[in-house]
């Protein structure tokens, strides 16, 4: 990945000099192994300071909704997932692509440095490089390599599109790997087979533990209302109470908003601060949508439409063709 | 000073636990480590350094019900329902968060002294436990906290010897703790103290050694209005998501709001955490006056470097817990921010 991040830096710096873009959406290091976090350039100088690496795994492409207000041309670095949620957010409406350059990335899988801690390698690390699936772990008293996708996020893990789906220029080489469908919900048959009190016991523990921080809210590219139900006072519910009417009612209600849209990026998952597997809640809908209506995932193309918004005379009833309506 | 044999945490877990809610850090679902009420067959986790949620939750409930409220034809009946009636043990708190508290005693415990949250504190007793083994985002040190000490205001002091804790009661209620658990705890010899002694060199040398060992607010300088000013509130809350996980993961974050469960005819008025992060925070009849995130991400780290200082006698509002920054979704934290504004030893 070090020598696509010298392109990066390099596409990033002609596109501020010849002023193609005004504003670049890129990644900078910051005080530990796997600390990346967003940064916003206007002087080319500044360039330098971009990464890419398998710790970039935050999305940019939210960010263009404000961004776009006053910058006029932005050039952004989207992965495979953060491209679907670009889709996403031009078929909502919420940005202008003739706005935007594209330069996509594509993604061998980000690293979750939970998963390296949990395995101890953790102590004294410097800096984890990526080549592939090889990892080479630095320390201050030398490298160590492994060969394995065993640190990557679980939702890369079950990645789909490695490769972006809509770019200007691709910075590298496209990926070739195996994503499987068959396992794609496989977290949603393990709760199908419960009975529908063990699945409420399941999901109101989960809810419990929920501190109500819209961290799962505000990352999602497919939750970009100017102004969310739940924050509108007027409204009457946006409830700050942890009880589990409240939370079950914000978790549900925001499934079944972004129902058709989700990109399953698995972002909401991965910020939750208390490990509610939110995307599960997302896996449901979207294999229900796909048994109803046929195979449909959100993000991949810029204009299609979602089967939550079109309507067939023929389309199931899923109170009397799908399940007839059980539990 | 007295000693606990680690085998007899649990005959001394089910002696507190008889006359006290006891909360010890719990292994949840074999992932997050949180303070949660000791039950048997509990798997309690010492080791583990940072619980996932800090227990502020414990003197300062993240929901908390002060009355209930009931019509029947004109008549309007009230119930006081707040509150905390069980005496209760926090067992294993870190330094940091044991500061913490005392943080917000400073804002709850001064007049008009806020009677539930009094309540809270008394009716706790504070067992702490030191930091054997720092880790790469603490940074307490750089608020004066020394995670090897016996911290202030704690009724018992612990350290971890590896088969047993050194015992070390500081106030009346670890001594009358120290009393209840007798016939468990054994006298401690010389030479475990001068043990613990080393232990506590072990750690302070351990600190020396952290990447944000450095860091030291004092060293900001500039006065209100320039830090007020800075270009940084631009540049890093354009990347801030506005959500309030650090504030809700924060020891020391303090805000609440009021609100009512309103049936109609019948209700509850609860006070609930509150984020400066959240759009609707200080909204008022005129309109908001921090309309954008800038102001907003200013606001909390302003409160926590500044205002705070300069309300308590330069005491910050922050005890490097390090928590904000394992939890931030984009990797924004208060440590970038004091390193922008200087904050940082040469």
């Amino acid at each position: 990945m070090e020598k696509i991040a010298a392109k990066v830096r390099e596409v990033a710096k002609q596109a501020l000099a010849s002023g193609a873009v005004t504003k670049i959406l890129g990644w900078e290091t910051g005080e530990f192994w796997y600390d990346a976090s967003p940064v916003f350039i206007t002087d080319e100088k500044a360039a330098d300071s971009l990464i890419w690496d398998a710790f970039c795994v935050t999305n940019l492409s939210k960010y263009l909704i404000k961004e776009l207000k006053t910058t006029q041309k932005i050039g952004v670095f989207l992965k495979g997932c953060d491209s679907l949620a670009f889709n996403q957010l031009l078929k909502d409406h919420r940005i202008d692509q003739e706005q935007v350059v594209i330069y996509g990335l594509p993604c061998p899988g980000m690293i979750d440095p939970e998963k390296v801690k949990k395995a101890g390698l953790h102590q004294g690390l410097l800096k984890v490089k990526r080549s592939g699936d090889e990892l080479t772990f630095v320390t201050a008293n030398g490298e160590k390599k492994v060969s394995s996708r065993s640190f990557d996020y679980d939702k890369c893990l079950r990645c789909r599109y490695p490769n972006p789906v809509v770019y200007q220029e691709l910075i590298g080489e496209e990926i070739v790997r195996e994503t499987s469908n068959e396992d794609r919900f496989a977290d949603v048959s393990a709760l199908e087979n419960l009975s529908p009190e063990e699945r409420y016991d399941y999901w109101t523990k989960q809810f419990s533990k929920c501190l109500r921080c819209n961290a799962c809210r505000n990352v999602c590219p497919a939750c970009s209302c100017e102004k969310c139900v739940f924050d509108n006072v007027a409204a009457g519910i946006s409830g700050k109470a942890t009880v589990d009417s409240e939370e079950q009612f914000f978790h549900i209600i925001r499934a079944y908003h972004v129902a058709g849209r989700c990109v399953d990026c698995g972002e909401c998952s991965r910020v939750c601060p208390v490990g509610i597997p939110l995307h599960k809640l997302n896996h449901k809908i979207m294999k229900d949508m796909n048994e109803l209506y046929g195979t449909y995932e959100a993000g991949v193309d810029g204009a299609d439409k979602s089967p939550l918004v079109t309507y067939t005379l023929d389309d199931t009833d899923p109170f009397d063709g799908h399940r007839q309506g059980e539990k | 000073m007295k000693k606990l044999a680690k085998s007899k945490l649990f005959e001394v877990w089910s002696i507190i636990a008889k006359e006290h809610e006891l909360f010890v850090p719990v292994e949840q679902e074999g992932e997050s480590v949180n303070f949660s009420l000791w039950q048997e067959g509990e798997h309690v986790n010492l080791d583990h350094l940072k619980t996932n949620v800090s227990p502020k939750q414990i003197v300062f409930p993240q929901t908390e019900t002060y009355l209930k409220f009931k019509t029947t034809g004109k008549k309007l009946s009230l119930e006081n329902v707040g509150g905390k009636q069980a005496p209760y043990v926090l067992f294993g708190v870190r330094p940091c968060d044991a500061q913490s508290f005392a943080l917000i005693d400073n804002v709850f415990l001064t007049e008009p002294v806020d009677r539930f949250y009094e309540e809270r504190r008394n009716k706790g007793i504070l067992v702490s436990l030191a930091c054997s083994n720092p880790e790469e985002t603490c940074f307490c040190q750089a608020f004066g906290i020394t995670p090897g000490e016996a911290p202030q205001g704690v009724d018992v002091a612990t350290w971890d010897m590896g088969t047993f804790l050194l015992w070390k009661p500081q106030t009346a209620k670890g001594e009358s703790l120290t009393n209840q658990l007798n016939g468990v705890l054994e006298e401690a010899l010389a030479q475990d103290e001068q043990d613990c002694q080393e232990l506590q060199q072990d750690i302070q040398q351990k600190l020396k050694d952290l990447p944000l060992a450095k860091i030291d607010p004092k060293q900001i300088t500039g006065d209100l209005k320039e830090i007020f000013d800075a270009k940084i509130w631009d540049e890093y809350s354009s990347r801030c998501l506005g959500c309030g996980s650090c504030t809700y993961v924060c020891p020391t974050c303090h805000c609440y709001d009021i609100r009512d469960f309103d049936g109609g005819k019948a209700g509850e008025r609860f006070r609930c955490w509150d984020s400066c992060m959240f759009s609707e925070f200080t909204l008022m009849a005129h309109g908001n006056p921090r309309k954008t995130q800038k102001e907003k991400f200013r606001q909390r780290f302003m409160h926590k470097l500044v205002y705070y200082p300069n309300n308590n006698e330069g005491v910050y509002a922050c005890v490097g817990c390090g928590r904000c920054m394992d939890k931030c979704p984009v990797n924004m934290n208060i440590v970038k921010v004091i390193k922008k504004l200087g904050g940082e030893k040469a």
